[in-house]
């Protein structure tokens, strides 16, 4: 085994673990069945120390883990990013630190990368709630409206990619979910793989109802991302035009009303709706224009392609 | 190096051959140190198997293939960003232009101008559904940017690459280069070039495009007039909101004196109006933020003039 590493393996805890040690061993079994030199990276969240006692017993024991403990919690991307910034390997793999899938599939993800960029997880066929199928299911629809990827399973987090992939594309905040759909922007060869769902993979997440509105924003967040982020002024332009244009005919109405047929202003409150109108588009266009401006401004540092080969 | 030509293909394997050939026949006389850029944007066909088998024979022709397809603008900013020469042309790939025009565009850039467009003086494309709404998408790119060139959409264009660099494009601005540049108080010229018929492949663009270039026009004008102080327009139409708000403000007194009653709506307008006055302002102050933040900076542009008139002398001395 030459001691260049090949798959850098990085698992976040920064929500649920199960049993740290049990599953440790399920996934070095397998990922040893790739037959390529790995690392096994931990980035642990500040407050679990627990984790971070289990897998320093694993270190003592002689299991060579690197553990990456942040100072405050951060989000999941931002753990991720962390732990690519201190991974040399070339192909990257993502895990859970919880039950979600069965680890076996693990050299099957690593085998499909050899013809693709990145490689998603998709647990099926899946054994939670009917309840939180639905839940995925009406996810998955508003998904598949804004990407030309089919995405069926955002949630999953096994995934593996190239590392030609962070060097290119920048994922920040929340948008780890969406990673493949954004790589698969950039022109990166992403493909869908079922993967067999772990038996312990319950949904033991409660999801309050702010889980649900984060969502509708992360999908909102993502289109903006894909069709306006070049052009903020083509949807606020076309929302404020339309929004001006029925406020004026109905201002000029009013007026014409009062100016033609005598019909007094003072007790007309259909005057105040209309004038709302005019103003909220003028302010809607305005926000159009500064987010134009930011663009036209930074359009330097930008960089709108991917280039895959420069030949001489 | 003296001349980069940028040429964007995308789905083009008929025309990539004989294009390089025109090229190289056309080229080669001048005594010139050129190179040529062949961008394939994400083409799904031949096109890049046949530039590449070129490039191996000829390390003049560069080629950059992207990771997908991306459109012309990012095609041609690739180009543009990678090229090496002092004059830079580009042109498209399907063989609607000619070559043998190239000669023209460089002996126009070397008279001093900073831009050379080429005007298809006689367009070989459907009249109803290419001519007629370019020919009102060039009038009003005209009147609206106040540089009135008769044919933005020809692809077929020289340009000073100090300037070109310098310019921001993104999305589909390469329409507008020639408004763009007018920030910078660039001479422009115009010649007429030849236009063939497509001889293989489709065309690429639909009636579609016509609400984008109308946005971009609003977009490119605002930005170039508003450019030293953006403050200006926004204090303008706030000032426009807090006259509206004035005139309702006085009607309601009137009201109360006319018939003894409160007004409810001239109240609520004079408020509306008012607020809008006072965020527009905002909206100014933060335009002249970004403006101030961005790295395009008035003195880029005040720069680019001076650049111009440097490089012009050059170009007079040598000769």
């Amino acid at each position: 085994m030459s001691s260049r590493i090949e798959l850098s393996v990085i698992i976040p805890v920064i929500e649920r673990y199960d049993n740290i040690e049990e599953i440790y061993h399920d996934y070095k079994q397998n990922i040893k069945s790739t037959n390529m030199a790995f690392e096994i990276i931990y980035i642990v969240d500040s407050h679990f120390d627990e984790v971070l006692e289990n897998l320093k017993k694993l270190n003592k024991k002689g299991e060579k883990i690197k553990i990456i403990k942040l100072a405050k919690t951060f989000s999941e991307t931002t753990a991720l990013n962390i732990g690519f910034d201190n991974s040399s390997g070339d192909i990257i793999l993502t895990l859970p630190a919880y039950q979600q899938v069965q680890a076996n599939e693990i050299p099957r993800l690593i085998k499909a990368l050899d013809s693709h960029d990145m490689v998603v997880g998709r647990r099926w066929p899946r054994k939670d709630s009917g309840f939180n199928r639905l839940r995925s299911k009406i996810f998955n629809l508003l998904l598949k409206r804004v990407s030309d990827l089919q995405l069926h399973d955002a949630g999953c987090n096994v995934r593996a990619f190239k590392r030609d992939i962070i060097n290119e594309v920048n994922v920040y905040g929340d948008l780890y979910r969406f990673f493949p759909i954004i790589a698969d922007r950039y022109g990166f060869k992403v493909v869908e793989l079922n993967v067999a769902q772990s038996d312990r993979d319950i949904s033991r997440r409660t999801y309050p109802t702010s889980a649900y509105l984060r969502t509708l924003l992360d999908i909102l967040t993502i289109l903006f991302l894909i069709k306006f982020t070049k052009k903020p002024l083509r949807f606020f332009g076309l929302l404020g035009i339309g929004l001006f244009f029925i406020g004026s005919i109905a201002t000029l109405y009013i007026v014409g009303e009062r100016i033609f047929l005598g019909v007094g202003l003072a007790n007309r409150p259909a005057l105040l709706l209309s004038s709302l109108l005019i103003v909220f588009s003028i302010q809607v266009m305005a926000i159009g224009l500064i987010g134009e401006i930011i663009i036209f401004t930074h359009a330097k540092e930008l960089k709108e392609y991917t280039v895959y080969e420069i030949i001489n | 190096m003296d001349l980069s030509i940028i040429v964007p293909l995308y789905n083009e394997e008929d025309s990539v051959i004989p294009l390089y050939e025109a090229l190289v026949h056309t080229l080669n006389p001048l005594n010139l140190n050129y190179e040529i850029l062949f961008i394939d944007d994400g083409s799904r066909d031949k096109t890049y198997s046949l530039a590449k088998d070129l490039a191996k024979k000829d390390r003049r022709l560069r080629v950059i293939k992207f990771r997908r397809n991306y459109g012309q603008t990012p095609a041609m900013v690739a180009g543009i960003e990678h090229a090496k020469g002092t004059i830079l042309i580009t042109m498209d790939g399907d063989l609607q232009n000619d070559p043998e025009d190239i000669p023209k565009f460089i002996e126009k850039i070397r008279e001093g101008y900073d831009i050379v467009v080429g005007w298809r003086y006689k367009r070989q494309d459907k009249l109803l559904t290419r001519k007629i709404p370019s020919k009102i998408a060039n009038w009003l790119i005209g009147k609206i940017t106040g540089v009135p060139i008769k044919d933005n959409g020809c692809s077929l264009k020289a340009y000073r690459e100090n300037i070109i660099k310098k310019i921001p494009l993104y999305s589909e601005m390469h329409r507008f280069i020639p408004a763009m540049t007018s920030l910078a108080g660039t001479n422009i010229a115009e010649i007429k070039v030849n236009h063939y018929a497509r001889q293989y492949g489709i065309s690429k663009y639909g009636l579609s495009r016509i609400y984008k270039v109308l946005i971009d026009l609003i977009t490119i004008k605002t930005i170039i007039s508003f450019f030293p102080r953006p403050l200006v327009p926004f204090a303008l139409i706030a000032a426009v909101a807090a006259l509206v708000s004035f005139f309702s403000f006085i009607s309601g007194i009137f009201y109360i004196l006319q018939s003894g009653q409160e007004s409810i709506v001239f109240w609520g307008l004079t408020i509306l109006y008012g607020s809008l006055a006072i965020v527009l302002l905002f909206w100014g102050v933060l335009a002249e933020l970004v403006y101030r933040t961005g790295n395009l900076k008035i003195e880029n542009f005040a720069s680019l003039k001076i650049d111009n008139e440097i490089s012009r002398n050059n170009e007079v001395e040598k000769r």
